[in-house]
């Protein structure tokens, strides 16, 4: 693995936020590299900066200083335009309060990334439905996302994050908002779908015992990324 | 075009109904008022083309002049010395139909009945003229019965086969051969020339001579002759010319009418400004979602102009619908206007224009498009982080106040600065809106001040939670109360107006109609100024026991700067000069130098108009060619916006050569009855002539009377900006506590009954309309001195008083706290409706 050139690579990453009058830095110095077809746990205490990584990796927000690179592309040096179309086709996410569309129904939700990528051909929204019934969302097609469980919402986040194939997955802490035997099914789900798709995966959690089930685990602190051996 | 994201946003707003039916009614009732405005004023003006057109037929040019009208041997020199066959004689005046003729008092005031103009013309007259008179017509004339039968006429079907008219004091019943063809022409009546002269008394006289010269260096040659064998005081000119100078006379009334609209579209604006915006904070976590999933700015950018741009198209629509009926009643009061003003149609349709649909449909658009901008950019411009935090949007909006504040001020400058430099009236208006805009960009400044001082003031954690939440929720609560705080302000200040100028008029009637009696003939009443008081009758006044003075006085017209101005010609008792508020002028040097230096005094619109002063000169075309007369005074005149002259008889006598006179005053010696006096004359001069005679009291109530038909246009048009304002607050603040559903359960969760949240609700609705009301009282005493000083004075040229009638102000601020309150009351019965725990679960 450490022969292969990693897809995502940071190098002297700093964030800094404004709190009023004062400056908090999140990051300082920030080196990390994420290989090709890695699931990567990432841990933390609230307001390390977990969320903040994220959103750095997926071009929704900008550092102050250093580089990241995400398969060979430095994306914080694209316009915002490039930025977005960037995260549009290269990146999926799961959020820990599912943010499905309200107004969508569950199968238009999971046809939307498609249909921004441009991908709403017959055999994409064939390969969609078949997503759908493969989580057992197939008889609530027509239903809107309020209408499900947290679990059901949860696992359609999961496949749309999915659906246009992208390179890389965030997931902002996919479990927090279920319950222990929900939350198990969504990380089983996460884990089955990132092993048929080879996609790369970081997952910000809270738990130790969601993160054991990843490739490699990483903790956040002191504005600094710290391997966890196993 | 990516069908799923226009159907995830569009699906918001049809999930809102309410919000989406009321932003919708909000565009609609702004359009609906512009383009009633503009159907009645382009009614008004194509009414008023069409009536000339009609009574003007073929005819290229018209030869006009001479207050006793034209001899008819210059008819006759036309044909037979310039050898002219396309000319034709006309006859036309007013008749009332429907009127009781018994002489007028304040007992008998009468029935005025209806004005039908008569068109006498020469069925003789050469083919393009017969061929016009068959077009009028249903099915052709029958020549033999219109020259041969007395009373002959073309009349309308509505007045039946025969219809008595009244001229003055003639009386005659005119019989049907035909009728008129077109609804458009029921108050007009045709007759054969020699018919016409009788019923005017017009033997041996002609109002005009129609031409039709060839459109060619012929005519113009033919023209030139024709010019060179006019008399003094008459003129050849362009039928169409002649039209719009005519026309273009009510062009001042009519902005006044088109900007009054435009404050409707303007509060409209604000009120698609406000809807967009909400809106995009309602779904400022849906546009956070799209934004991370990939969504980029100009696809979201263009959804929400998108949106904007459908629910334009809808209001406009409605609006359009809504404007036709509004306008078939605005139309009304306008031509009423028109009439009571300017001049008289005898056409009055509703003529609904597609370039009335299309500027009103435009400019609904333009101000949809314009006021979903700002939103529009306001979604797809923040990066999407921002756009997921609730209290982003909020941040930037207090970051923005001072420079929200600063530009305020900045137009505001603008406004007063183009004001003190320019003259025109359309730089007026500009610099109206300006101020108005200028003063709403300030409201968020001043909300946030009113609730700081409040916070000082008041005690109770609820009631400072209410307000304190009005300025926590900036970007939501600034442009409703802007949106109501310009339409209040508009209130106030068009209130502050009318009641200013009516005031004024008041007053100014009330010095100049200082007599005791007013005697006219009675065919004045009935448009034909041209009627005078028998000498007899005014030897009569002036020898009858009881009367101690008598005011005479001849009206003539002259044409000063392509305007009509009234020349009057007055011999004054005493005491009617005091009723001449001098604003020019020492009062006792100007009338010394009036009777005795043939000077004359004008008004001051007139003088404001040609720019002339106390000491000036003024060229006035008399009957002996032009004569130029010293200015000593300008007086106070709200009796013409075109302005009046005012001159000592004897002077009008030899320029003009007229010594006939229009109407009388008279003052009674002291401790006569009046009654009686009245009783007296109606019997001794009434039999001379059939007259009118009215008290001073009459006067200034008809005066007055004419005044507030005037501006019932006006007042109406300030209802519907109440309206459009009313809507968008009601949509405004039920977005806005809609929103609010969870934290209201949260507070309910707490412990608060619905009463005490009900409460709460309440107090920030209410407290929001007690800032807009407010706030509309200093801006709307702005607008109404802009009105009074700049706005009207540039218009007509008149200064008015400024009166401010406190309950004026009071209304502004309790209708804004009522409409404020009211639009709380449907979150509120939602609210108690809905279990906290559902709200709770379903934010």
């Amino acid at each position: 693995m450490a022969t292969r050139a990693p897809l995502i690579r940071i190098r002297q990453l700093r964030k800094t936020y404004l709190e009023g009058d004062a400056t908090r830095c999140i990051f300082e110095h920030l080196d990390l590299d994420i290989h090709p077809g890695e699931f990567v746990a990432l841990l933390g205490r609230s307001g390390s900066g977990k969320s903040t990584l994220l959103n750095l990796l997926s071009g929704i927000d900008l550092p102050d200083a250093g580089e990241i690179r995400v398969d060979g592309q430095t994306i914080n040096t694209l316009d915002e335009q490039a930025r977005t179309r960037f995260r549009r086709r290269r990146v999926g996410f799961v959020f820990q309060f599912f943010n499905l569309i309200p107004t969508l129904t569950v199968e238009e939700n999971l046809l939307l990334p498609l249909e921004l990528n441009g991908m709403n051909d017959a055999e994409q929204r064939r390969r969609a439905t078949l997503m759908l019934d493969q989580v057992g969302l197939g008889s609530r097609r027509s239903s809107y996302p309020e209408q499900l469980s947290g679990g059901e919402q949860q696992r359609l986040a999961c496949i749309r994050a999915l659906v246009h194939r992208p390179l890389l997955l965030l997931a902002d802490e996919p479990t927090g908002n279920l319950d222990d035997e929900t939350g198990a099914q969504v990380l089983a789900l996460l884990l089955k779908l990132h092993r048929e798709a080879a996609s790369t995966v970081l997952m910000v959690t809270h738990s130790r015992e969601v993160a054991e089930q990843a490739d490699r685990l990483l903790y956040l602190e002191a504005s600094r990324v710290r391997e966890i051996a196993r | 075009m990516k069908p799923l994201l226009w159907r995830s946003m569009l699906r918001h707003l049809t999930r809102h109904p309410w919000q989406l039916g009321l932003s919708v009614l909000g565009i609609a009732l702004g359009v609906a008022v512009v383009l009633a405005v503009d159907l009645a004023n382009a009614s008004a003006r194509a009414s008023f083309m069409l009536s000339m057109e009609q009574v003007a037929g073929r005819a290229t040019h018209q030869i006009s002049g001479g207050r006793q009208g034209i001899p008819e041997t210059l008819y006759t020199r036309l044909r037979v010395d310039l050898g002219l066959r396309d000319v034709a004689p006309v006859v036309s005046a007013y008749v009332t139909v429907g009127a009781d003729n018994a002489p007028r008092s304040d007992d008998h005031p009468g029935d005025r009945g209806e004005l039908y103009q008569v068109l006498g013309v020469d069925p003789f007259a050469e083919a393009p003229f017969l061929g016009y008179l068959d077009e009028l017509s249903e099915a052709g004339v029958d020549l033999n019965a219109f020259l041969t039968r007395s009373g002959a006429a073309l009349l309308s079907r509505t007045l039946g086969r025969s219809v008595e008219v009244a001229a003055g004091s003639t009386r005659m019943t005119l019989h049907a051969v035909g009728w008129l063809q077109s609804p458009a022409l029921q108050h007009l009546i045709v007759t054969d020339i020699g018919t016409a002269q009788d019923l005017f008394g017009k033997a041996g006289r002609l109002d005009r001579i129609d031409l039709i010269l060839p459109e060619d260096a012929q005519g113009e040659r033919l023209a030139q002759s024709i010019r060179a064998l006019l008399p003094d005081g008459f003129k050849l000119e362009r039928t169409a010319t002649r039209n719009q100078a005519t026309v273009d006379l009510s062009a001042a009334f009519s902005l006044n009418l088109t900007a009054m609209s435009l404050l409707a579209l303007v509060v409209g604006m604000f009120l698609i400004y406000n809807t967009m915006t909400f809106s995009v904070v309602q779904r400022r976590g849906l546009l956070g979602m799209l934004r991370a999933l990939g969504a980029d700015r100009r696809e979201l950018f263009s959804v929400v102009l998108g949106e904007a741009l459908l629910l334009g198209l809808a209001g406009i629509l409605l609006g359009a619908l809504l404007g036709l009926w509004i306008g078939s009643g605005l139309v009304h009061l306008v031509t009423r206007a028109v009439n009571d003003l300017y001049f008289t149609l005898n056409v009055r349709e509703y003529f609904v224009t597609p370039l009335s649909l299309l500027k009103a449909g435009g400019m609904g658009l333009l101000v949809t498009l314009i006021a979903a901008w700002l939103p529009a950019r306001e979604a797809a411009a923040a990066p999407p982080g921002a756009v997921l935090s609730r209290a982003a949007l909020e941040a930037r909006w207090r970051a923005a106040l001072p420079r929200l504040s600063l530009f305020g001020l900045l137009l505001l400058l603008l406004g007063f600065v183009l004001l003190g430099f320019s003259s025109g009236l359309l730089a007026g208006f500009v610099g109206l809106f300006l101020l108005i805009l200028g003063c709403a960009l300030l409201t968020p400044v001043f909300m946030v001040a009113l609730v700081r001082v409040n916070q000082g003031l008041i005690r109770g954690l609820p009631a400072r939670m209410a307000t304190r939440d009005v300025a926590r929720h900036l970007s939501r609560t600034g442009v409703a109360v802007a949106a109501l705080m310009v339409a209040f302000a508009a209130t106030v200040g068009v209130g502050v107006m009318i009641d200013s100028f009516r005031g004024g008029v008041a007053i100014w009637i009330t010095d100049l109609v200082n007599a005791d009696l007013y005697i006219a003939p009675i065919a004045l009443e009935s448009g034909d100024d041209t009627q005078t008081l028998n000498p007899a009758v005014v030897a009569g006044l002036r020898t009858a026991s009881g009367v101690a003075a008598v005011s005479v006085y001849r009206r003539n017209s002259v044409e000063i700067g392509g305007r009509p101005v009234t020349l009057l010609a007055v011999e004054l008792a005493p005491r009617a000069k005091t009723g001449y508020r001098l604003v020019e002028g020492d009062p006792e040097t100007a009338w010394r130098a009036f009777e005795q230096a043939s000077a004359v005094m004008i008004s001051e619109p007139l003088a404001y108009r040609q720019g002339l002063r106390a000491g000036s000169r003024i060229t006035l075309p008399t009957a002996h060619g032009n004569r130029t007369f010293p200015v000593v005074g300008v007086f106070l005149d709200y009796g013409s916006e075109h302005g009046r002259i005012l001159m000592q008889r004897g002077t009008y006598q030899d320029a003009w050569d007229d010594k006939a006179i229009s109407t009388a005053a008279l003052y009674a010696l002291p401790g006569v009855d009046l009654a009686r006096l009245r009783e007296e004359l109606l019997s001794c001069v009434g039999a001379v002539q059939p007259l009118w005679l009215r008290s001073n009291r009459d006067i200034r109530k008809f005066t007055l009377t004419v005044f507030d038909r005037t501006f019932t246009v006006t007042r109406v048009l300030r209802l519907l900006a109440i309206l459009v304002a009313f809507v968008g607050v009601v949509s405004a603040l039920m977005a806005l506590q809609l929103e609010r559903a969870r934290e209201f359960a949260i507070l309910r969760a707490t412990g608060m009954t619905a009463g005490e949240v009900g409460w709460l609700v309440s107090l920030q609705t209410g407290f929001m309309g007690f800032a807009a009301g407010l706030m509309a009282i200093p801006v709307g005493l702005l607008l109404a001195a802009v009105l009074i000083f700049v706005i009207n004075r540039r218009a007509f040229g008149w200064t008015l008083p400024f009166q401010v009638d406190p309950w004026i102000l009071a209304e502004a601020v309790l209708l804004a706290i009522i409409a404020a309150l009211l639009a709380g009351l449907y979150p509120l019965w939602r609210m108690a409706r809905t279990p906290p725990a559902q709200a709770l679960r379903s934010e």
